[in-house]
């Protein structure tokens, strides 16, 4: 694919074109990227194709090689790997809390003591979901201000 | 990442120990007074909860496991690190010559504590979670709370 990048005048609007012959997941992936970086994700219900706002999600969670992006009332599915969606995300209060989820932070209303060392955390929009042992650490740490 | 997971492992392990020591210790002053009062014992029995304490330890860390655990799977852990400790008790009372288990309350007795002694070690432990989880939430409404102000 080639790449072309041109300098323009500030009077001119900033734009990315993609010029394509398929629709391949390669540049379905440079999409998602553009519109996460613009505080959106392309993401599919029903068929339909959804701009799912960032700042919306709650979670995303992996299954059986799938990924699944939810809001308060609404799923998606996105055709992206979990650590991808991570990379993305990390700067964006998003933080893995298990092997097949990443949290919204700023969705959490609390955090509780569940079973042998774990946390649960519930959600805004009530539902809950299990913090794994491995991962408190590093909440720890970002929580405080830190890296993860 | 790693690091931190063994040393959060290595805090919860001392933590575990340090609660045994205390409870065991308060186990035996109960037990001792109430049932074999007259007996009198040699420095070496300050060693006993440390040692019973170490057993105890041993057998939640080799039950310990990375992956996620359903609820099922963690109580069966659970109930094989409670027959592990209750074995090796038992298996070192019949080999001990200051523990008389040839009365018949001795044993069951001793099974009774330690099964006391696992439950009040978890309600503690879950306690000290409860403490873990009020600082988490601390932190993290400072957190919402800042990265609010830094996106308004």
């Amino acid at each position: 694919m080639k790449l072309e990048t041109r300098k323009i005048p500030e009077s001119e609007l900033e734009m990315v074109e993609i010029r394509y012959h398929w629709m391949t997941d390669e540049i379905q992936e440079i999409i998602t990227f553009v519109k996460s970086r613009q505080g959106q994700l392309s993401a599919a219900r029903d068929g339909k194709r959804f701009e799912v706002p960032v700042v919306d999600l709650f979670y995303a969670e992996s299954v059986d090689d799938r990924l699944f992006l939810y809001t308060a009332a609404d799923s998606y599915e996105i055709r992206m790997k979990l650590y991808e969606l991570e990379n993305l995300l990390k700067n964006k209060s998003f933080f893995r809390v298990s092997k097949s989820m990443i949290v919204n932070l700023m969705k959490i209303t609390s955090v509780r003591p569940a079973l042998n060392g774990r946390f649960s955390a519930i959600l805004k929009n009530g539902e809950e979901i299990i913090i794994s042992r491995k991962y408190v650490p590093a909440l720890k740490q970002i929580l405080k201000g830190g890296e993860s | 990442m790693a690091g931190r997971k063994w040393k959060e492992l290595l805090i919860r392990a001392l933590r575990l120990y340090t609660l045994l020591v205390t409870l065991i210790t308060v186990l035996m002053i109960i037990l001792g007074n109430l049932l074999d009062r007259d007996r009198i014992f040699s420095y070496d029995a300050f060693f006993s909860p440390l040692i019973y304490a170490l057993i105890g330890t041993v057998a939640a860390m080799i039950t310990h496991s990375d992956k996620e655990l359903s609820v099922r799977d963690l109580i069966i852990r659970k109930v094989i690190s409670l027959l592990i400790i209750e074995g090796a008790i038992v298996f070192i009372a019949l080999n001990s010559d200051t523990i008389p288990t040839e009365k018949s309350w001795v044993l069951p007795g001793l099974a009774l504590g330690v099964f006391a002694v696992f439950v009040l070690s978890h309600i503690i432990m879950y306690l000290i979670d409860r403490k873990e989880a009020e600082k988490l939430n601390a932190d993290l409404s400072r957190y919402q709370e800042k990265q609010m102000n830094d996106h308004a």
